[in-house]
């Protein structure tokens, strides 16, 4: 601690070129500044956050014998890290310099009250000043780093995520709740807008996955519970009742050579039939299962909400003893630095549309669907068949926009990105696979923003895709032929259209995937208006989370398509291995501290602290409490509370807040 | 016994008596009283009044309601158009405060004020609605099952449009009405697009008839592909394009259809027990004689 | 603003008429008294073409409801209220229903509707429906044939309207008279004859 002496401030007014200037009077705030107690410099500068502007700060600080800075500027989220490295350079403790908002909070909402508006950033700049001028020298505490991530979600992204990870010499936890890896892209046929076969390129990194010495992959597993802060998270996993060991679970279990090898003979005899929701129900599957034959880990699963449990798999499977009909599931906690959440999507349930009647006309049918039946390895064998009647379509409409940029509050607002491209993509597969055949897209915008996918829209139109510009209005079923009536406006020839078709694909919406609110909310992370997560900057920090240490990967912070997914899966890796690699972080020094002078043992902020914290010691023969710093966040909670005001908030002190009150109502008289 | 307000509108009362005495006595039958609703007017016409000025047709409409308040009863109703004018001024005026404050404004000069203390309600969804009365008590209060007969239902537009301002829920494929129809011990059958207007609405009617036939014609081809013996709905304007309508399709375009048209009341009215006569079908445009065949 | 020939012709001139949208032919009080009167927010169409697809009227007719969306965002007054197609809505609510910007087309055309009658733009039909309420209480006023057959039905001959009760068609006079909406009737329709 520096010793006390009289508190100095300087005072320095951002333009923000016309962004504060053009609705505040800078000049006369800064003038104004000058009047505050403790102030003894202030100035103003077209961009303080600027190389110059930064120098003015360290220099006053010299020249002026400054023992705190206040910047009138920006929001703190954008650059008090800026500032306060310009403090520190200065020669001050970073933690002596205070923020005024008179941009995000002022200037931008007040834009045609100048008058007002300055007024209200002369009252920002008294009240920081009043903080500035109580502020103390502060310590920021370094905690040292698990050397270990997690990546939540095991589809395109998370498997990238997990690989540059692992590759990095991490070792990293790939958690899936599903029996197998390969997410979304496993189900898809092909990929806009090269073509490639989607398992072909997908299934050699999900191999990769299962081979590589650093990722320990955890399949039909879930997120339980979260502890911990940036550097050293505490994760309860509940690995799900599966019913069946692999191999090295058979041998801790003493079963010489057994445990699951995938061999399948236990579907063979299992007497429960159910639809296979890897096919959207249009395959069936037995009780025990694996969705498809590439899945990783190539290993059965029971699924005990349809098991009978009459044991003909058991003794089917032998002397290998893999199925365990009575297993439960099993906690499993770990403990890592970092974490990528990466939890997809589904679809909008667009039979909620019901002008569409999905799910009421057979031959109405979804994108992923469409997938599914248009797959060589699909239920059909890659043959595109009418659910009503097992006839090839020849005319088939594709409905984009099928719930996306739709304000009802039934659908999505956003545009779901990626439905555009995959419909011209499912119109060149129908051209190629069925002689004869018709596309139709009804649209609103063609939106191929991608490298070349501009290129993929001229060639499919080329090949004889129609475009119709209209959104679907409505869809009637010919009860007899099970053919389609679809309606619309032709927006361009202005006329009503009814288009009878064999097939409708519906380009439906994309959203959050269910659970992935109750991960999100276990780590931390918020979520935007629209339900996907938040990232920690929509431009400059689109892979961070507001969580330190834990970052976003995929569609869940919203949709995107396969590139950039896996970059932003890439950028989620890198940024989520920094904290790793440097092996410790500096926390915010904002903890609570005990006086225990003042203490009187109660105990009563043990209990309210929401992220465990506290906990009462025994000290000179009495009770006290004591705080974990690297667990506290700084939220005050406790302090607020303290009976006997035993409890100092760093940074956000009595006295200090006090003064910012007094500041604001008493207009800067003492 | 429930007791409602009950607003006959127009065209029930002046065109089709039959549908007025029908819902006095059937509703009775099942716990529902229908009470006078003494100088009640035109809703006033949405189509016309309200393309004209909404202003006159919140006060017209909202002086109905008004006379429902002060009876302290809700009202209970059976015509789209009725429900479309009463119950959505109704729900208008009771959450904006500047419509209804102006509507307040005109009342004032014939010694009324518009509170917002009733409900409105069609019929048919007292009928459907398990509190009130429910599918189970229809059933019940059958004598004469209208076995064998196959009936098309015809929603029309101001009930359930628009979905957000209502409570019905899907207005693409509803069967709510068909449930009601199926305990009659009819058959609802189903027919192509089914949910489309009957095509008076509007003011298209009196303003361009040939236009207005047209879309009905094309509800008549639909119709008559599923066989129905009957065509019934809740609304008498509605009734009034598909009965008169299919005379005068007969005299513009020269195509015969012969599809009774019936409203629900009337339907109900048979099926428990009461006569023709006691229900004016012979004021029917189109000859109701064969469907009477089928079940008598 | 659109330019003007001065061949001398009126059909040359009509035929040759300028074509280009200028932007000056739009009235932005326009789209403003449209969402007032219709309550939804019009300028907010983005052109789909979801309500004419859902239009009965639109397969028999020039009538685009579509169109009159565009009217109405970019504020084309006269071409709106004057195209007589503003009359061929049924007022379904199916393009209601299913507009994605959750707009009310339908009741964008009844406020057009309205706009046009203060220019007294309105079909006879509507003003005589106008005429028959303001005597009678109803639109669809009692004959004789009907109340023949109410008393058969043991009904009263007049229905427990303002047809039974007269005494409250004063007060209805009143809230027509409140706009002047029945001398305007009138005149409109005498103008017409």
């Amino acid at each position: 601690m520096a010793e006390k002496k009289e508190a100095r401030i300087g005072v320095f007014v951002c333009h923000c070129g016309t962004n504060i200037a053009g609705s505040i009077d800078v000049e006369a705030v800064k003038e104004y500044a000058r009047t505050l107690p403790n102030v003894v410099h202030a100035d103003d500068y077209q961009y303080v956050c600027s190389t110059p502007g930064q120098t003015m700060i360290t220099d006053a600080i010299k020249e002026h014998d400054l023992t705190g800075t206040v910047v009138a500027a920006c929001s703190p989220r954008l650059h008090e890290p800026t500032f306060r490295m310009a403090t520190k350079v200065g020669g001050l403790n970073p933690f002596r310099f205070e923020m005024a908002n008179i941009r995000e909070q002022n200037s931008w909402v007040h834009m045609h009250d100048r008058e007002g508006a300055t007024e209200k950033a002369k009252d920002a700049v008294r009240i920081a000043v009043a903080k500035a001028s109580l502020l103390e020298d502060l310590i920021p505490k370094s905690v040292p780093v698990e050397h270990a991530a997690m990546v939540v979600g095991g589809g395109v992204a998370g498997m990238q995520a997990a690989l540059d990870l692992g590759n990095a010499g991490i070792k990293t936890y790939l958690i899936e709740r599903s029996p197998t890896i390969g997410g979304r892209m496993s189900q898809l046929d092909k990929t806009f807008p090269t073509l490639d076969c989607s398992q072909c390129i997908l299934t050699p990194k999900m191999v990769d996955v299962g081979r590589n010495e650093n990722i320990e992959l955890m399949t039909y597993t879930e997120v339980a519970e979260v502890e911990g802060y940036i550097g050293n998270f505490e994760i309860t996993l509940r690995k799900k009742a599966r019913g069946v060991l692999t191999p090295d679970e058979a041998e801790a279990r003493g079963i010489v050579g057994g445990g699951c090898n995938g061999c399948g003979d236990c579907v063979e005899v299992c007497p429960v039939i159910k639809g296979n929701e890897f096919e959207f129900e249009m395959a069936p599957r037995k009780a025990i299962y694996i969705y498809h034959p590439q899945v990783v880990p190539n290993l059965y699963t029971v699924d005990f909400n349809t098991c009978i449990k009459c044991g003909l798999c058991v003794e089917a499977c032998g002397e290998k003893k893999a199925i365990d009909l009575e297993m439960v599931d099993e906690l499993i906690k770990v403990k890592v630095g970092t974490a990528i959440l990466a939890t997809g999507y589904d679809l909008f349930p667009i039979e909620n549309k019901t002008e569409w009647g999905y799910k009421k006309y057979e031959n109405v049918i979804t994108g992923l669907e469409f997938e599914r039946l248009i797959c060589a390895s699909g239920p059909t064998g890659g043959h595109l068949v009418r659910p009503s009647d097992g006839e090839t379509p020849k005319k088939v409409a594709f409905v984009l926009c099928a719930g996306s940029r739709d304000n009802t509050g039934v659908g999505k607002p956003y545009c779901s990105r990626f439905c555009c491209m995959y419909s011209l993509k499912h119109a060149h597969q129908i051209i190629e696979k069925i002689p004869g055949a018709q596309p139709y897209l009804l649209y609103m915008d063609i939106r191929s923003f991608g490298k070349m996918y501009e290129e993929f829209y001229y060639r499919i139109q080329d090949e004889g895709a129609k475009f119709i510009r209209g959104r679907v209005a409505n869809i009637l079923e010919d009860p007899v032929t099970k053919n389609l009536h679809v309606f619309t406006e032709d927006t361009l020839l202005q006329r009503p259209i009814d288009l009878e078709v064999d097939m409708v694909v519906l380009a439906s919406a994309v959203q959050p995937t269910t659970g992935a609110d109750a991960v999100r909310k276990l780590f931390g992370v918020s979520c935007s208006q629209d339900g996907w997560m938040l990232e920690a900057h929509p431009k400059l920090n689109p892979c961070g989370t507001t969580t330190a240490g834990v970052f976003l990967a995929g569609v869940c912070q919203g949709p995107k398509d396969i590139p950039d997914t896996v970059a932003q899966a890439e950028g989620a890796a890198s940024a989520a291995s920094i904290p790793i690699h440097r092996g410790e972080v500096e926390l915010e020094p904002y903890f609570a501290q005990c006086n225990e002078e003042l203490c009187a043992g109660c105990g009563m902020c043990v209990n309210l602290c929401p992220y465990s914290a506290l906990a009462l010691v025994e000290k000179d023969g009495r009770k006290v409490m004591e705080v974990t710093e690297a667990k506290c966040k700084g939220c005050g909670t406790c302090g607020g509370f303290c009976p006997g005001g035993a409890i100092h908030m760093q940074h956000f002190t009595t006295p200090q807040i006090v003064a910012q009150i007094d500041a604001f109502l008493l207009g800067g008289e003492q | 016994m429930h007791e409602y307000a009950f607003f006959l509108g127009c065209i029930a009362p002046n065109r089709y008596p039959g549908c007025e005495a029908a819902s006095i006595k059937t509703s009775e039958k099942v716990g529902i009283k229908l009470l006078p609703l003494e100088g009640a007017s035109c809703c006033p016409a949405p189509g016309a009044f309200g393309s004209i000025d909404l202003n006159i047709w919140y006060a017209m409409a909202a002086r109905n309601v008004v006379l429902a308040e002060q009876m302290d009863r809700d009202i209970a109703l059976i015509c789209n158009g009725c429900y479309k004018s009463i119950y959505e001024v109704n729900h208008i005026l009771k959450h904006n405060d500047e419509l209804r404050d102006g509507v307040n404004e005109v009342l004032k000069e014939i010694d009324m004020e518009y509170k917002g203390s009733i409900d409105v309600w069609h019929l048919a969804e007292l009928y459907y609605d398990p509190k009130i009365c429910g599918v189970d008590k229809i059933r019940e209060s059958v004598t004469r099952p209208l076995s064998d007969t196959k009936i098309a239902v015809h929603y029309g537009c101001h009930l359930m449009k628009p979905r957000k301002e209502r409570h019905f829920g899907d207005t693409d494929h509803p069967m709510w009405i068909e449930e009601l129809v199926a305990a009659l011990g009819a058959e609802p059958v189903q027919y192509r697009n089914k949910m489309q207007c009957c095509g008076a609405g509007g003011g298209v009617r009196g303003f361009d008839l040939e236009h207005s036939l047209d879309i009905t014609n094309e509800k008549m081809i639909n119709l008559q592909e599923v066989g129905a013996d009957a065509l019934t709905e809740v609304c008498p304007f509605c009734q009034l394009q598909y009965d008169r309508g299919q005379i005068e399709i007969e005299e513009k375009f020269g195509i015969k259809y012969g599809l009774p048209v019936l409203h629900y009341n009337e339907l109900l009215g048979l099926a428990q027990g009461m006569s023709p006569d006691e229900l004016a079908l012979d004021l029917h445009a189109v000859d109701v004689t064969p469907f009477l065949e089928k079940i008598l | 603003m659109a330019m003007e020939k001065n061949y001398g012709n009126p059909s040359l001139e009509a035929k040759l008429k300028d074509r280009y949208y200028y932007s000056d032919d739009t009235n932005r009080d326009f789209t403003k008294e449209v969402e007032k009167i219709g309550r939804t927010i019009a300028h907010m169409c983005y052109q789909c073409g979801t309500c004419t697809g859902s239009c009965p009227s639109a397969p028999r007719s020039s009538y685009r409801i579509r169109l009159f969306m565009r009217r109405a965002v970019l504020g084309l007054e006269d071409e709106a209220l004057t195209d007589p197609d503003l009359w061929l809505c049924t007022t379904c609510y199916s393009c209601t229903d299913r507009c994605p910007r959750d707009i009310a087309p339908t009741d964008v055309i009844m406020a057009m509707r309205n706009l046009a009658a203060r220019r007294d733009i309105v079909p006879r039909n509507f003003l005589k429906t106008v005429q028959a309420i303001y005597t009678t209480g109803h639109g669809v006023p009692n004959n004789d044939v009907n109340r023949a057959a109410r008393v058969k039905l043991g009904l009263e001959a007049e229905p427990p309207t303002t047809h039974g009760f007269p005494e409250y068609i004063e007060g209805i006079k009143a809230i027509i008279d409140h706009y002047g909406l029945k001398d305007r009737a009138d005149k409109i329709l005498s103008e017409g004859e």
